[in-house]
């Protein structure tokens, strides 16, 4: 195992470890590690933005390639840093036209096509088929249909505020409630996976950094912050809070 | 009763932190392989490559970055090792800058361990800017969205990309994302204008907001989360960090699952006054 990768693994886990250490209560290894966190990663975003973008995408391609070309968007870009110089601002109103026109053109015909008028096709399918076999009154694909078709009318039954929700109005916008229930737990509980895929991402790490191939490093690094809690909480005089 | 309930109530939340830790250790250091069931969705995608003939050009856009590791490095590794065991010829890129050297390094090194070459067999295009606006263009022109691979050399002269000019040269894409620029661009930007089938993975946090796509057709599968990742190994059958991950995943829903009910019981069980006060 090279030094490299070992200097990492060490650092990487006992970032981990500062950052779940916030489990316990807000505490000085945490707070380096979400000071060091913010600061890396704008670091990162920059160093590869500038090698990835301005270099490869800009400098090669029009010193090296001669596509002189290039300057024009280079030029609308640094029109957007005009907003900092008060008396030069309104030359980024030029490149935010550009931005917002093209940027409109392109998206608005294609988001109409893609995501609602094929969803709204998507919602209206036939619930009687006919085929080979004649007529088919019932599937299950109809029922799913039925399903969708009476979820979208109540869920916007219940988000159409130009009548007062009384009545027939009433009954349906409580139908359109519980539809709007079930897609919120749907969502919850697809977060709580995420989650959960992230921790054990996280441990499955851990449990390889605990190995003699990288020195112990997991089991050396929470005993280190273990302790370093326990003498924080009594270097604490009680005046000093709760944390 | 009322007191018991309230007790434990109240009790400090950090042992219900420490029993999530405890829950999702235990399954990693001993597994217990409960079976994993492969969904529709992903047999579609996995169906779908296996149709496609030797040589077909497969996309696969790793629209993800260093956050998003555990759920989708798994599913990315997965469907690399099925693209290169079926001979096609695989088209590398990121919608994501932050995650360009990961998505580099995973296409590389299931590249190598198949046994392919780079520039005959498989290409890494790097990162462009623009999201949607780079599908367009290499919908319009490949090699002027992606002049250069992404270790410098002219995509114009590539050899695996001699007869793919544009997408509509592409017979499947997928985008493996963890928001936007992803699976949602892709399609519609790319699928609905230059018309090839397009497949879907993504974290567990965006899959109910994409299964709409399914069922219209807009896309033919998808992945979702660790679990779909899991799927996917099983149909390769080669279970890797997302299968051995699902124990533990299966374990804390467990947990999670037993909590709600036991305090939403406990919530009652205080009667009117304890729900009064919160």
């Amino acid at each position: 195992m090279s030094i490299e990768i070992v200097i990492g693994v060490w650092v990487a886990t006992g970032l981990s470890l500062f950052m779940y250490s916030f489990l316990y209560k807000d505490n000085p290894f945490f707070k380096l590690g979400e000071h060091i966190y913010v600061g890396v990663s704008v670091g990162y975003g920059l160093v590869i933005t500038y090698y990835e973008v301005m270099v490869k995408k800009l400098y090669i391609p029009m010193v090296q390639g001669g596509n002189w070309w290039l300057i024009l968007p280079t030029f609308l870009g640094l029109l957007v840093l005009a907003r900092f110089i008060p008396a030069l601002a309104w030359l980024s109103r030029l490149s935010f036209a550009f931005i917002v026109g093209v940027g409109s053109g392109i998206a608005i015909p294609r988001v109409i096509s893609s995501l609602i008028l094929q969803q709204v096709q998507g919602t209206l399918k036939p619930l009687v088929t006919t085929g080979d076999g004649g007529v088919v009154w019932f599937t299950f694909a109809g029922l799913n249909t039925l399903l969708i078709v009476v979820g979208v009318v109540s869920v916007l039954f219940y988000f159409f505020f130009s009548i007062e929700h009384t009545g027939v109005v009433h009954k349906v916008t409580r139908i359109g409630i519980y539809f709007l229930m079930v897609s919120f737990g749907a969502a919850f509980g697809y977060t709580v996976m995420a989650r959960m895929s992230l921790l054990i991402g996280r441990f499955d790490e851990l449990i390889e950094y605990a190995s003699p191939d990288y020195d112990y490093a997991t089991l050396v690094l929470l005993v280190v912050v273990i302790a370093g809690l326990v003498l924080w909480e009594r270097s604490r005089t009680p005046e000093s809070g709760n944390g | 009763m009322n007191d018991f309930a309230r007790r434990m109530l109240s009790l400090d939340r950090r042992l219900i932190f420490l029993l999530i830790a405890v829950v999702t250790l235990l399954p990693l250091l001993y597994p217990f392989r409960l079976p994993i069931r492969v969904s529709p969705e992903a047999q579609k995608i996995y169906d779908y490559i296996e149709s496609l003939p030797e040589g077909s050009v497969f996309l696969l856009s790793l629209d993800f970055d260093p956050s998003s590791k555990p759920e989708l490095y798994p599913m990315s590794i997965a469907l690399l090792r099925h693209a290169f065991r079926k001979n096609l010829k695989v088209v590398g890129m990121t919608l994501w800058i932050t995650g360009t050297s990961m998505a580099e390094s995973v296409i590389a090194g299931v590249a190598q361990e198949s046994g392919k070459e780079k520039g005959k067999d498989y290409i890494f295009l790097g990162y462009a800017p623009g999201g949607a606006n780079v599908i367009i263009s290499m919908g319009q022109d490949l090699y002027a969205a992606f002049p250069t691979d992404y270790y410098g050399v002219k995509t114009a002269e590539l050899p695996m990309l001699k007869e793919v000019r544009t997408l509509r040269d592409i017979q499947y894409a997928i985008s493996l994302s963890a928001g936007s620029p992803g699976v949602e661009t892709w399609y519609v930007y790319g699928k609905e204008k230059y018309g090839f089938e397009l497949g879907g993975g993504c974290t567990a946090v965006s899959a109910p907001g994409l299964y709409p796509l399914i069922d219209t057709g807009q896309i033919n599968g998808l992945l979702g989360g660790l679990r779909g990742a899991a799927e996917y190994e099983t149909l390769v059958g080669v279970p890797g960090k997302a299968t051995a991950g699902m124990d533990a995943q299966s374990a804390t829903h467990f947990l999670i699952i037993f909590l709600i009910m036991v305090c939403n019981l406990l919530y009652f069980l205080t009667g009117q006054e304890g729900r009064r006060r919160g």
